[in-house]
């Protein structure tokens, strides 16, 4: 049986009277390629928050790595990697010294965390931008820079919310590359995005959560099987067909703007 | 709404409404000052020097917007250039958009109270005075959208955003810096200027627009038409020169960001710092790269001790200072020092702004990163200080004993401060933002707490200094010195844990105020 490396308990969190995530109960296994998926606003990002301590939950838990986040947290820092919403990337450093500067908070020595750094600016594409401020870096650049940033300390689980958002396809194919080579290497990737042919290229597993709600789970094939949907008999439905299903979200013709 | 529940929110509007009020009573005394001293120079009959009353006008207007740029109204017409309008509305709208500005409103204001004046002082001239008033300030008005227009394209790229603060700073800054470099600033003798640059400025002065503004004024019957048609020649100039301005964004004139060059990759293994682990020296490059590669920061920093060392020995306090009692030089130069802490110590997250996520996800704990954070401020609070003191030991020969104290004293208020300035921190963070010339470097809520600090602790400093005085202790102040040193490390190590677990459970509200 495979290892339960990140694992929520009825997980809740609420902002006064609203309810952003509602007793998320989710099990990602080792290796797993795990894509959490949902309409704007239905919780992605305060789960993301609260699996890496950016934000308390109300209630409920999450174990990571066997640990629990609320009384273990620093050791389950110190394991994993994250690319937070806003990058959270100290913009007045270049790209060498941030990268640098992460690596040493992560415990490396100075002499490892230069040499990865370089490693991964080059890998990056980002050799000839290392000397400019991060401030200075395009979207796209500054995402590069928050996923070197994320796996410099060689972490067990990444944690990556919207990766490929503004991203160019080039930078795309090589946070792709980066990631399939994370898996195979026994990491394990959770990530929230809204390119769903992303996700379905990538993703061995995934989440559908509605207004803070987990509305289904699992393989692909096991979501393509608990999904019916009319006129799809012969070929297997897509992930957005299965998305679109789930949180019912597609709106018919006559809905559709009239002077349009 | 929402953010106003919180109390530290409302605290900051708070704050903000009594600047306000402020403000307003500001324009109104001035507008005083302008009505008063028209009618004071027409009486007088030195109308010659009415042109001075619309220099501080035509300055106010075409500077104030910029170095208060976060105070004027933040529509950006290049985003409104988008919208399906043709430029006669879109030159119209942009124009008219201006007199929004608070600063167009005070000098407007100012000019109807010269008017006002003119027709109290001399009815006869109103009307001239009406004429000129109007085109000056429809000059002014455009002159001030084309500087505005030029402000903005040298803003385009962040670098050009910062120099501009960093030119704005200094050229603040200068006018009382040569007033020290000058020395005895109450001889004016010293400020005397030599008559050719006299005689290169004046027909400058008469031909300029307020010049010849003020001249129009004149127009009671006497002959200087010439004036009028000058205003007419300016207004028209500033409009056409508005127009190419204006035209180009229309038309979609955008700016970009330089090329840059390619450079060899080369990562530096970092700084070793001694007596400190690794991931607080890390934490301390970190920072100190910061200050370093923040021109203004640097500037905030070395101004005071430099302005204390100017003043110290080329003013006419000199004497005082340095003949009766030395060491009060030393111990001024400390609490003058100590004035400038809170800028880099009660805001210590905001210069990081959505970085401060960047702390939370580190496995280091929090109460580590603010240790570290002061340890770095306090080091460049502590070397400054120490390169000053050393010149002043020197060369005012103060005693050793008494250098003591005042250092002592100096370190005891100084891990106050960091300890407080922590506390402050999570409580009222605020975002700096570096390219804005009014982005103040701590909130207004975290400036009055500063004072709150600061004045016991003067309170104490002083009563010790009295206390030494009065029952003839002289070691009073150094005993009292070491331990005011002792409980202030104990003050400090419970604020910064007290910090570091307000901060955690005020994440949403830190993250929110830094824009993470």
């Amino acid at each position: 049986m495979a290892e339960t490396v990140l694992q929520t308990l009825a997980l809740r969190r609420t902002f006064g009277p609203l309810i952003a995530v509602d007793n998320l109960d989710l099990r990602v296994e080792k290796q797993q390629f795990y894509g959490f998926l949902g309409p704007n606003g239905a919780g992605k990002s305060t789960t993301i928050k609260m699996l890496t301590g950016l934000l308390r939950p109300t209630s409920g838990q999450v174990h990571i790595l066997g640990r629990n986040l609320a009384t273990d947290s620093v050791e389950i820092k110190r394991r994993i990697g994250v690319v937070p919403e806003g990058l959270a990337l100290f913009e007045r450093l270049t790209g060498a010294q941030l990268l640098n500067f992460v690596g040493r908070m992560y415990g490396l020595d100075r002499a490892k965390a230069a040499e990865r750094s370089a490693e991964l600016l080059e890998f990056m594409d980002l050799k000839d931008s290392a000397d400019k401020l991060v401030a200075d870096y395009s979207h796209g650049m500054k995402k590069k820079t928050a996923l070197a940033a994320a796996v410099i300390h060689g972490p067990e689980i990444l944690f990556l919310d919207e990766p490929f958002e503004g991203v160019d396809a080039i930078a795309a194919t090589t946070l792709k590359r980066l990631l399939q080579r994370f898996i195979v290497h026994g990491g394990t990737v959770f990530l929230t995005s809204h390119v769903l042919e992303v996700v379905e290229r990538l993703c061995t597993h995934i989440g559908i959560i509605q207004r803070g709600r987990l509305v289904a789970s699992g393989s692909l094939e096991e979501l393509r099987s608990g999904v019916k949907v009319a006129g799809h008999d012969q070929a297997p439905l897509t992930l957005e067909e299965i998305f679109l299903q789930v949180v019912g979200g597609a709106k018919q013709d006559a809905e559709v703007l009239s002077w349009l | 709404m929402n953010s106003l529940r919180r109390p530290t929110r409302s605290a900051e509007l708070g704050l903000q409404a009594l600047w306000f009020i402020f403000g307003g009573g500001f324009v109104l005394l001035t507008c005083a000052g302008f009505f008063g001293g028209t009618i004071g120079l027409i009486k007088i009959e030195r109308t010659d020097l009415l042109d001075l009353l619309l220099w501080g006008v035509f300055l106010v207007w075409q500077l104030a917007p910029i170095l208060f740029e976060g105070y004027s109204p933040g529509l950006s017409f290049r985003e409104v250039a988008r919208y399906p309008i043709s430029f006669r509305v879109y030159f119209l709208l942009s124009s008219a958009y201006g007199m929004v500005d608070p600063a167009a409103i005070t000098c407007t204001l100012w000019l109807f109270s010269m008017w006002l004046g003119v027709l109290v002082a001399r009815p006869e001239w109103a009307l001239a005075a009406a004429v000129a008033l109007l085109l000056f300030a429809i000059l002014n008005l455009f002159l001030n959208r084309i500087v505005i227009g030029l402000f903005e394209r040298f803003q385009s790229t962040r670098r050009g955003r910062e120099r501009m603060v960093f030119l704005m700073f200094v050229l603040l800054l200068l006018p009382q810096f040569l007033q020290f470099v000058t020395g005895y600033w109450t001889n004016m003798r010293v400020l005397k200027l030599p008559a050719w640059v006299l005689d290169a400025v004046l027909p400058l002065r008469e031909f300029s627009p307020p010049g010849v503004a003020a001249k129009v004024f004149l127009l009671d019957g006497s002959p200087e038409f010439w004036a009028l048609g000058g205003l007419l020649f300016y207004g028209c100039l500033a409009f056409l020169l508005l127009q190419r301005q204006l035209r180009a964004i229309h038309q979609g004139e955008i700016y970009a960001e330089a090329y840059t060059v390619r450079r060899e990759l080369k990562v530096s293994k970092g700084w070793r710092v001694p007596f400190v682990d690794g991931i607080t020296a890390a934490i301390i490059e970190k920072e100190l790269r910061y200050v370093r590669q923040t021109s203004r920061l640097l500037l905030q920093l070395i101004y005071p001790p430099i302005i204390f060392l100017l003043i110290a020995f080329n003013g006419p306090t000199r004497k005082f200072i340095s003949v009766s009692r030395p060491e009060g030089l030393l111990a001024g130069m400390a609490g003058f020092m100590l004035l400038s802490v809170p800028n880099m110590a009660y805001n210590a997250f905001g210069m990081d702004k959505e970085a401060f996520g960047r702390w939370l996800l580190s496995p280091s704990p929090l109460a580590k990163v603010l240790l570290a954070k002061n340890l770095t401020c306090g080091g460049i609070f502590v070397t400054l200080y120490l390169i000053v003191a050393v010149v002043l030991v020197v060369i005012s020969h103060i005693g050793l004993v008494a250098a003591a104290t005042v250092t002592i004293g100096f370190l005891a208020i100084l891990v106050i401060q960091l300890g407080a300035g922590n506390l402050i921190s999570v409580i009222w963070p605020k975002r700096i933002e570096l390219a804005k010339m009014n982005s103040r470097m701590v909130s207004n809520a975290a400036g009055v707490a500063s004072l709150l600090v600061v004045l016991p602790l003067t309170a104490i400093a002083g009563a010790v200094a009295f206390a030494s005085w009065y029952w003839q202790l002289p070691w009073l102040p150094l005993l009292g010195g070491l331990a005011c040193l002792a409980a202030s490390l104990k003050i400090y190590s419970y604020l910064l844990h007290r910090s570091a677990r307000y901060a955690w459970e005020h994440i949403e509200e830190i993250t929110g105020n830094l824009g993470a």
